[in-house]
């Protein structure tokens, strides 16, 4: 006998949103690009099938934990939990076999779903933990929401600091010599409601400067391109812009998947957008096209199985 | 010819009346593909679609187009009036076809 797990579908990676709209984006960034497994506890406690309930008590009872997977050679067979230990306390069957007793009908998460997507099931079926499987369907880990919370602090901790360390707003009004704006804005993968959010305030933000038409244009549509193009391409990254000497800078980031063939994609009309994509106005093959058509200054690096940084430079001065 | 006399003639209805509204049009894009959209310098540019997606507004603020009109009376979701309130962009949406409405226009800005 063996669980009965049941995975969810096809990930809906959006999270759910705050009715008030208020939800800060490095927080909705974190649990959209963390993924299960960079959460969830890899070194797992487990009996074999043949370990008794007792046997399993006692090994929650020294771990500290209240529910141990019941697997053998990363088969995943089911889980003993608190309920479990108590129904064979009040039946007498403690002390047979946990295969006999275990819970085998289980909603298991897979290791590389998004965060948002294991919040979601949390707050759905209020069990206090699940297990993780991969691909090939071997337990790999257990992930408790004192994971997801510990994950969480330390990613933002991280992040608060990288975000003090590099941002300056608003500093000087003479663009030959210092910065005007430096912000970094968050992109999830797919969160086409959000898409073009960051290019729309830069636009806005240049307006109130009373720069040059032509040039917000040009920074505008580089900024968009760039947006549209870790929103769809990437898992998700980071698009950061910069005033500063006489120069708009603006630089998409992310960590994945990369690009294999760089002067293919900077090619007129390639592209590997899906029909969805397409469906919703891109995926045209023009967004690094465009880029270019509008830098003064264009650089892309990329690495397949790593990350892609694009920069495009506009001269202002 | 304002967006809103071209809105009349292309027999749009108006769901959100932004800031190009009392704007002369010179120019008309006709496309559902955004990345063609942003490779257009034009300006007062009105676009026509028959894409029904927020991202429509969002690239005409980009490329600072005076309003958009939908056409082949496409249902449009609540959220692109929303959008199209919070980026001050006109929206309507008109029943004629792309190419009808292609034509209508061209006819009001080129008089013989």
């Amino acid at each position: 006998m063996s669980a009965t797990p049941e995975t969810p579908g096809v990930p809906d990676v959006k999270p759910e949103a705050d009715p008030a709209g208020n939800e800060p984006l490095v927080l909705l960034e974190l649990i959209q690009r963390l993924k299960v497994r960079d959460v969830m506890t890899a070194q797992l406690v487990t009996v074999p099938r043949s370990a008794t309930m007792l046997q399993a008590q006692e090994l929650m009872r020294q771990k500290k934990i209240s529910g141990v997977p019941v697997e053998e050679n990363g088969r995943f067979f089911g889980l003993v939990s608190i309920d479990d230990i108590i129904r064979a306390l009040v039946a007498g069957t403690i002390g047979e076999v946990c295969s006999r007793h275990m819970t085998t009908k289980l909603v298991v998460l897979e290791d590389d779903m998004p965060l948002s997507f294991a919040l979601r099931y949390f707050d759905r079926y209020h069990y206090g933990r699940f297990p993780v499987l991969n691909r090939d369907q071997r337990l790999v880990g257990i992930i408790c929401q004192r994971d997801i919370n510990r994950a969480l602090l330390v990613e933002l901790t991280r992040e608060l600091r990288r975000l003090e360390s590099s941002s300056v707003q608003n500093v000087g009004q003479d663009g030959t010599t210092s910065i005007y704006v430096l912000r970094e804005f968050p992109i999830c993968k797919y969160d086409f409601e959000n898409a073009g959010k960051a290019a729309n305030q830069i636009k806005q933000l240049l307006q109130e400067k009373k720069f040059p038409p032509k040039i917000i244009r040009r920074i505008a549509v580089a900024a968009y391109e760039l947006e549209i193009n870790l929103c769809v391409h990437s898992d998700g990254g980071v698009l950061s812009w910069q005033i500063s000497n006489g120069r708009a800078e603006i630089v998409a980031r992310d960590a994945g998947p990369g690009i294999e063939d760089v002067a293919w994609a900077c090619r007129d009309g390639t592209s590997t957008a899906n029909e969805w994509i397409r469906s919703l106005g891109f995926g045209a093959g023009m967004g690094l096209v465009n880029v270019k058509r509008v830098s003064d200054e264009f650089e892309i690096t990329s690495k397949k199985g790593s990350g892609t940084t694009v920069k495009s430079v506009i001269n202002i001065a | 010819m304002t967006m809103s006399e071209i809105a009349d003639v292309l027999k749009a209805e108006v769901l959100v009346k932004g800031e190009g509204i009392h704007k002369g049009v010179r120019h008309v894009m006709a496309s559902d593909l955004m990345s063609d959209v942003l490779l257009v310098d034009e300006d007062d540019m009105l676009l026509l679609t028959s894409l029904a997606s927020d991202q429509v507004l969002r690239t005409a603020q980009i490329v600072g187009a005076v309003g958009v009109i939908v056409v082949n009376g496409k249902p449009l979701p609540s959220s692109m009036v929303n959008v199209a309130n919070d980026l001050r962009m006109t929206l309507a949406t008109s029943r004629l076809s792309k190419y009808e409405a292609c034509v209508a226009a061209h006819a009001a800005l080129n008089p013989a």
